[in-house]
């Protein structure tokens, strides 16, 4: 048990690393935009992939270590809630108040179609590779 | 040195966020809808809140040189919270057609999360 859990603490600080660096050079990236497309791309691209990634680990169960390094490491330290909240009172402050209004839903929306998809999508490809495995022997 | 520094506050923001969860799991196993996500959210735009604040007075934008900002922003309060958790759980609660769970884990979160910011950078011009 306690074996286990530094196992997934130690998967978590790797993914979660990688997750915010590359957060982080997507949001220099599209700075110059000036609107926070960067943080459309973490949230909506994380979402479809942690949507996978649940899809897949349902019907491939993984190494508890490994789930925890991808889902709350990796897309955890990529997507971002803290962010998303400063981006829309800055929207509405500096711009309008309808910019704000379609961040909002655009990332809300957007990320639950993306997970969902993302769910959908990883299931399938788990159970054919499960069942591949099984024909292979 | 910058991708140190995100890295750094990324991976103990994200630690953070795993503990929380598990104890707040721990008090609450059987919860109407995902409130241990909830409450790291919230917390965390509040604490976002509250750094930018009382470092700025402002909402920084392109502050991407600066160590703080990089550590405490991008890093810690960035992978503290987690919107891929929130999506994923809300596709969970879609599929157990747990509707009314369902519009509260989305309105306390996004109005939660948006007014506690609000909240925590307005307390720090007061004092």
């Amino acid at each position: 048990m306690k074996h286990h859990f530094w196992k997934n603490i130690g998967a978590i600080a790797i993914g979660s690393a990688i997750g915010t660096s590359l957060r982080y050079y997507l949001n220099l990236y599209t700075l110059a935009t000036g609107y926070p497309i960067g943080t459309i791309i973490e949230n909506l691209g994380g979402s479809l992939l942690l949507g996978f990634l649940t899809g897949w680990f349902i019907i491939k169960v993984p190494r508890e270590w490994l789930k925890a390094g991808l889902g709350v490491g990796l897309c955890g330290g990529f997507t971002t809630m803290s962010t998303l909240a400063s981006d829309s009172v800055y929207l509405f402050l500096e711009h309008t108040w309808w910019l704000s209004v379609v961040y909002i839903l655009l990332s809300i929306f957007g990320g639950i179609v993306c997970a969902l998809a993302g769910y959908i999508v990883g299931q399938k490809a788990g159970k054919r590779q499960a069942s591949r495995e099984v024909e292979q022997g | 040195m910058n991708l140190l520094l995100v890295s750094v506050g990324g991976a103990i923001g994200a630690i953070l966020r795993y503990l929380l969860g598990l104890v707040i799991m721990n008090r609450f196993p059987t919860p109407p809808f995902p409130v241990a996500m909830l409450i790291v959210n919230v917390l965390g735009s509040l604490g976002l809140g509250l750094f930018y604040g009382s470092y700025y007075g402002a909402i920084p934008l392109g502050a991407y040189e600066e160590p703080a900002f990089l550590l405490i922003a991008i890093g810690f309060f960035g992978a503290f919270t987690t919107f891929s958790t929130f999506s994923t759980e809300t596709v969970q609660l879609y599929q157990q057609k747990a509707w009314k769970p369902l519009i509260a884990y989305i309105s306390l979160t996004i109005v939660g999360s948006i007014t506690m910011f609000v909240f925590g950078f307005s307390i720090t011009k007061l004092t």
